[in-house]
């Protein structure tokens, strides 16, 4: 079934079709929403609001552009709102995280660190941090765009992101001594 | 490796990693948002998705339907035969004339209408029913609900409700008068309903009876609206007229009270009247605009005068111990100061005055008078008869030493009284 049918059923809420589109497109998305929630059941919930969200809006997908970006956007925008309507419950900043100085001399090696590892430390950022490195480094937004979209001031985002940085670094490193390569 | 590089490295990193990852939605994942989506596509009613979902709602709501129609009460509990045993009444009320007559005895029967002029509504049984009014007439005052009985035959009962519907009636205990003008206002009829007054010049009330000050002149449309709970209501109106009212005042002429025969001269400054009546204090009264008139004796009098507009609205004035302070004195300042320019001849005005150049006393009621001034040495260095003309300080064209002078004046009050005094004054350094 292409995209296109799995689409048109959508629209005309075919239970077969909407199986379909979950059954194609859950696993990404949720890959997705893992790197913006906190733990698994968060981003299961987030999936689940995004979801309903695709069902309910798909008649405004144009057709132009890839599928699979537009259906990531609209996850991306749910994880958003999901911030926003949690950003109250959660601590905003969390100051013990920064550390500044950097011990690690060397890059790192692809293959070293499982998606799992990088989740895992993602999950550990506080949400602020996590949603501004997300947008910035793998979304690809601009700063300024990333300000507009969380409401926040520039530089906030600039900062956030290069606190963010540090911090994943710092964790990565740990995670190495941890697994007992690092020399 | 520099910072920038590892940096890139870490965004890399993570993008390589995680942008395309796909993760497994486990199936107990799956189920349960499939149960969520079908919530919501169920209450978000779409023909399409018309499922057996649907039915079933229909199908519930169907029996829920057919469930309150059957057990809904029925009137099985009164037989036909015990309806035609039902006492029927009837509720005469002004010139409408309405039949009540009760289905079951569940049924109170209400019969409002407009309350008759005499506040008597007539309520009589019809044939088969005894009313629990002798004569079955009620009197409805107020809001009051007046509910009457019919006992019929058997157990049955009727009854009716009898309100009165509000009637607006506004007593004012004046309808005219002068400002400040204090109306006590009443609404006889108004017990408990709600009551909204306008009094015509801005003011408001829902006071039963208000009391209302208007203070300014004007005729003013009050306006009374009384309201029962259901809404009916009734508006009476009337007017009040406030007259402006006058302003009393006066002024006596300079013209002493004790001059031989000069009579005193009242001033009248009042305005917005028409009449005057002046009391002069001693007994007589003259109701001329300005009149003039003559004390046969010194004294103390309070001079009163009432002024009447052409409503009779009235003001007064009255000055207490009108004369006494102008009366009868003498009095001398203890020092002054010499125009070194040359002699001013001792006349003096409210201008020397000011610079104190004249040695002068201070006096009214003055018959007779003589001053003379001696230096220390017991030379008379000044002598005048003569009220107007002080000592300007020069003895025969020269000016006097810087020192004390001693004076002594002589006379009479225009009373009779003598004047004898003596004091010193001091000619100042000039």
């Amino acid at each position: 079934m292409s995209d296109q049918n799995i689409i048109d059923g959508c629209i005309r809420h075919s239970r077969k079709a909407q199986q379909m589109l979950w059954k194609q497109y859950s696993g990404y998305l949720l890959g997705v929403c893992m790197r913006y929630a906190t733990d698994r059941p968060e981003a299961e919930d987030m999936l689940q609001e995004a979801f309903l969200r695709i069902y309910f809006n798909l008649g405004e997908y144009s057709g132009t552009g890839s599928f699979k970006g537009w259906l990531r956007k609209v996850t991306v925008n749910t994880a958003i709102t999901y911030y926003h309507k949690n950003l109250r419950h959660k601590h905003h900043t969390d100051i013990d995280d920064y550390v500044n100085s950097e011990t690690g001399s060397r890059g790192f090696e692809e293959d070293f660190y499982t998606a799992e590892d990088l989740y895992r430390v993602l999950n550990e950022l506080s949400p602020g941090y996590r949603m501004v490195f997300n947008l910035y480094t793998i979304e690809g937004y601009k700063h300024q765009e990333i300000a507009e979209m969380l409401g926040i001031d520039v530089n906030t985002s600039k900062s956030q992101y290069s606190r963010a940085r540090a911090i994943l670094r710092k964790k990565l490193d740990n995670l190495a001594k941890l697994k007992g390569v690092y020399t | 490796m520099t910072e920038e590089e590892k940096d890139i490295d870490l965004g890399n990193l993570f993008r390589n990693k995680l942008e395309e990852n796909e993760m497994v939605a486990e199936s107990d994942l799956t189920g349960r948002f499939m149960r969520r989506l079908d919530r919501k596509e169920f209450l978000r009613f779409n023909p399409a998705r018309f499922n057996v979902w649907y039915l079933a709602a229909a199908a519930a709501g169907l029996t829920v339907a057919g469930l309150l129609v059957f057990t809904s009460p029925r009137n099985g509990d009164v037989s036909p035969g015990d309806q035609t045993s039902q006492p029927e009444m009837k509720v005469i009320v002004s010139d409408t004339e309405e039949t009540v007559s009760t289905q079951n005895d569940k049924i109170t029967p209400e019969v409002t209408e407009t309350k008759s002029a005499s506040g008597a509504v007539k309520a009589e049984a019809a044939p088969g029913g005894v009313t629990d009014r002798p004569g079955g007439i009620i009197t409805t005052a107020g809001a009051a609900e007046n509910k009457i009985t019919v006992k019929g035959f058997g157990q049955k009962d009727a009854s009716a409700v009898v309100t009165s519907s509000p009637i607006a009636f506004i007593k004012a205990s004046v309808n005219t008068g002068c400002i400040p003008l204090h109306v006590r206002f009443t609404s006889p009829e108004a017990e408990g309903f709600t009551t909204m007054w306008n009094f015509g010049d801005g003011g408001l009330s829902s006071v039963n009876n208000p009391d209302y000050i208007y203070d300014l002149p004007g005729i003013y449309d009050v306006t009374l609206t009384v309201t029962d709970t259901r809404g009916r209501l009734s508006t009476a109106t009337t007017k009040i007229e406030a007259w402006a009212g006058p302003t009393a005042s006066f002024e006596i002429s300079q013209n002493d009270q004790f001059s031989d025969d000069d009579k005193v001269i009242f001033i009248n400054h009042s305005a917005g009247a028409v009449q005057f009546v002046w009391n002069f204090g001693d007994g007589t009264f003259s109701t001329l605009s300005d009149p003039s008139y003559k004390y046969r004796q010194p004294g103390r009098y309070d001079v009163t005068l009432v002024a009447y507009s052409e409503n009779g609205c009235a003001d007064s004035l009255t000055i207490n111990d009108a004369f006494t302070d102008k009366g009868s004195f003498i009095r001398f300042p203890n020092a002054f100061m010499p125009n070194t320019g040359g002699p001013t001849g001792g006349y003096y005005n409210y201008r020397t005055d000011m610079d104190n150049q004249v040695f002068h006393p201070v006096a009214s009621g003055i018959a007779g008078f003589n001053l003379k001034i001696y230096s220390k040495a017991g030379l008379m260095v000044f002598e005048s008869s003569d009220l107007e003309i002080g000592w300007d300080g020069y003895y025969k064209g020269q000016i006097c030493s810087p020192g004390v002078y001693v004076w002594k004046v002589r006379g009479t009050y225009r009373n009779g009284q003598q004047i004898v005094m003596a004091g010193d004054v001091i000619l100042l350094n000039y």
